[in-house]
């Protein structure tokens, strides 16, 4: 189901690569919340999320993210400002701080330089702020890469595979704050159950389809996203 | 520091620039140095040298602007969703590897020129030649970054590399050698780099980078206004192109100058980017001349001439070609002086073999050589117990058959 007021609507948007498709043509809509997207490796899993942050281009039909058109410059444009992404294994700097990596993140989201001491702090990062971060444990960096990712309050976020090197410790308390990071925030996983029980909406990715599931345990749910 | 300050710096640490300058500086160095004319302090030289380490520099920062671009790759989730421009972090980036080529090409020039001006210089400075080579290193640099930015692979680090090094010493056409960086290995003196085929080579640099960064930056931004700088650069390329493979000719155009002489006891002019070997010929030159004096051999003046011209040696001018000043040069000199005495149509006559190990023994002599194994022992014998001022003497009565190579044994005995 579309609705007027989706934040990510898809329409007949197909992937291609290397010549077969990553993602067959196919149809959906995403209003707001928690949305997880599961899919082995190569499932095509980082390439719909690259295209559904404008990163490339969808192969066919259109894509719209917060009311703009993206399959053109104009619209990637417009609505860049209000992304945010954090990819699989995301890359830092060598030697830079957490406060110069989240402080690089908000030069080029044009955000002032006061943004990444409140960030910072939303974050439980001021005590490590001036930590290298090829020193950090893989929660603190976590933290300081969904900092970078947001430091401008984007309105919809896009993280691949999060969670995929954190303890189980500490993954409930992630999950708290990946649930706040924006109104809408897309979350991937290669393993449905992964995400079943904190997502709101939990989409597999089989044989170049995108398929709803809808065994979604309410669990975490009952918090709103975005809060 | 101001908030792109920052970012300035953090990016400028994956450039590592104070190991890339250096390390760079001296690749250039070395290229440049070992293709200096030895002892020539010559300036179109000097450019050549330049080139020469441009061919070497350029690979090298290219493989380092793609490895940039690969490492930069991994920040593109931070840079490409940009509030700012697209095309800002690859602007940064660019602006960053043109730091630290052109700093590393300007200590490479600061050698060359120090280099050429200690050794008194001759000609005049081609700062044409030098803008030339810094664009061509320029474009190198920035090819490299776009493969990186394309491709981001190790292995494209390694493809630039090779590329760009293969276009340095390989082309598809004898008029593309004109194209930057120009395959001009050595200027030797009495020639001098075209300046207008400079401004041709320093154009067509800048159009290629021109076109390259703003192909990039529309595809980065999709800018329609971005079509004006295309069209602009893709015509000087055009025009510049056509231009130099209409030259079809050799990047070197005689060159005026003065001889630098020096007039006593004997009179030495050389060119002047040769003008330091002026004691050591001279000094070199003399006894030569000395021994020679009072046949119709002798010369009272050496003119030093461009490797393709050859005058008959005749008034008491003998004429010598030197390309530069490598160890031996000053017997070199005496050698060709020596060898312009002979008459090569009879010298080079199998049958005058006898009179040819004759001539030997005495130009053996006249260049101060140990003189050459003879059959005739009682003929070297003789001439080896002889004084100077004897066989001075007997070379004026002898000079003619020593001339043409038909010296006999019993020259040898006459007292």
């Amino acid at each position: 189901m579309i609705a007027d007021f989706s934040t990510i609507v898809a329409r007949d948007m197909g992937i291609r690569r290397g010549g077969r498709w990553i993602l067959r043509p196919t149809t959906f809509g995403i209003t707001s919340g928690v949305v997880g997207l599961a899919g082995p490796p190569c499932s095509g899993r980082s390439a719909l999320v690259a295209t559904l942050a404008t990163l490339r281009r969808p192969s066919v039909g259109a894509l719209e993210l917060l009311g703009h058109d993206v399959t053109g410059p104009s619209g990637q444009r417009a609505v860049r400002s209000r992304l945010g992404l954090l990819p699989d294994r995301f890359g830092w700097a060598a030697g830079v701080t957490v406060r110069e990596f989240v402080a690089y993140a908000a030069y080029f989201k044009a955000t002032p330089s006061h943004a990444v001491d409140a960030i910072l702090e939303r974050f439980e990062l001021t005590d490590a702020a001036e930590l290298e971060m090829d020193m950090l444990p893989a929660d603190l960096r976590l933290r300081a890469g969904l900092a970078a990712t947001c430091v401008h309050g984007p309105d919809l976020v896009f993280l691949d595979e999060p969670l995929s090197s954190i303890a189980e410790p500490e993954r409930d308390e992630l999950i708290g704050l990946l649930r706040g990071l924006a109104p809408a925030v897309v979350v991937t996983a290669p393993d449905p159950a992964e995400l079943t029980g904190w997502c709101d909406r939990v989409f597999s990715i089989a044989r170049a389809r995108l398929i709803e599931s809808l065994e979604v345990s309410r669990t975490w749910s009952r918090v709103p996203a975005g809060v | 520091m101001s908030d792109l300050g920052r970012v300035l710096r953090i990016d400028a640490r994956r450039t590592a620039p104070f190991l890339a300058v250096p390390a760079l500086a001296l690749l250039g160095a070395v290229a440049a140095w070992r293709a200096l004319l030895p002892g020539v302090a010559y300036w179109d030289d000097a450019v050549a040298a330049l080139f020469a380490s441009v061919r070497v520099l350029g690979p090298a920062s290219a493989a380092l602007a793609a490895w940039v671009a690969l490492r930069e790759h991994r920040l593109g989730y931070l840079r490409g969703l940009s509030a700012r421009s697209p095309a800002l972090g690859p602007l940064l980036d660019l602006m960053l590897l043109g730091v630290v080529a052109l700093s590393a090409y300007t200590a490479v020039a600061m050698i060359v020129v120090v280099k050429t001006l200690l050794h008194v210089e001759a000609g005049h400075p081609q700062v044409l030649g030098l803008l030339a080579g810094a664009l061509t290193l320029l474009v190198y640099t920035v090819i490299g970054y776009l493969a990186g930015r394309a491709v981001p692979r190790v292995a494209t680090v390694l493809a630039a590399s090779a590329v760009t090094c293969l276009w340095g010493v390989v082309r598809p056409g004898t008029w593309t050698y004109l194209l930057p960086p120009p395959g001009v290995e050595h200027i030797h003196p009495f020639a001098g780099l075209r300046t207008e085929l400079l401004a041709g080579q320093a154009l067509w640099s800048f159009g290629l980078g021109a076109l390259l960064v703003t192909c990039h930056l529309w595809v980065l931004t999709r800018r329609a206004r971005l079509a004006v700088p295309i069209v602009a650069a893709v015509a000087v390329i055009a025009v510049t192109t056509l231009w130099i493979h209409g030259q079809q000719r050799t990047p070197l155009a005689p060159r005026a100058f003065e001889y630098s002489c020096r007039q006593w006891p004997l009179t030495v002019c050389v060119h002047p980017a040769l003008r330091t070997a002026l004691p050591s010929l001279e000094a070199a030159l003399t006894p030569l001349a000395t021994r020679l004096s009072g046949t119709p051999g002798s010369f009272t003046k050496v003119e030093h001439r461009p490797d393709n011209d050859f005058p008959r040696p005749a008034n008491g001018v003998v004429y010598i070609h030197l390309s530069d000043l490598s160890p031996g040069y000053e017997h070199r000199a005496e050698q060709e002086i020596q060898i312009s005495l002979l008459d090569a149509r009879t010298c080079g006559n199998p049958a005058r073999a006898a009179g040819v190990r004759y001539t030997a023994l005495v130009s053996a002599w006249l260049l101060d050589e140990a003189p050459p194994r003879l059959t005739d022992l009682t003929a070297a014998r003789d001439f080896a117990r002889w004084a100077e001022v004897r066989r001075r003497h007997w070379l004026r009565t002898h000079y003619l058959r020593y001339h043409s190579c038909t010296l006999r044994g019993r020259d040898f005995r006459v007292v």
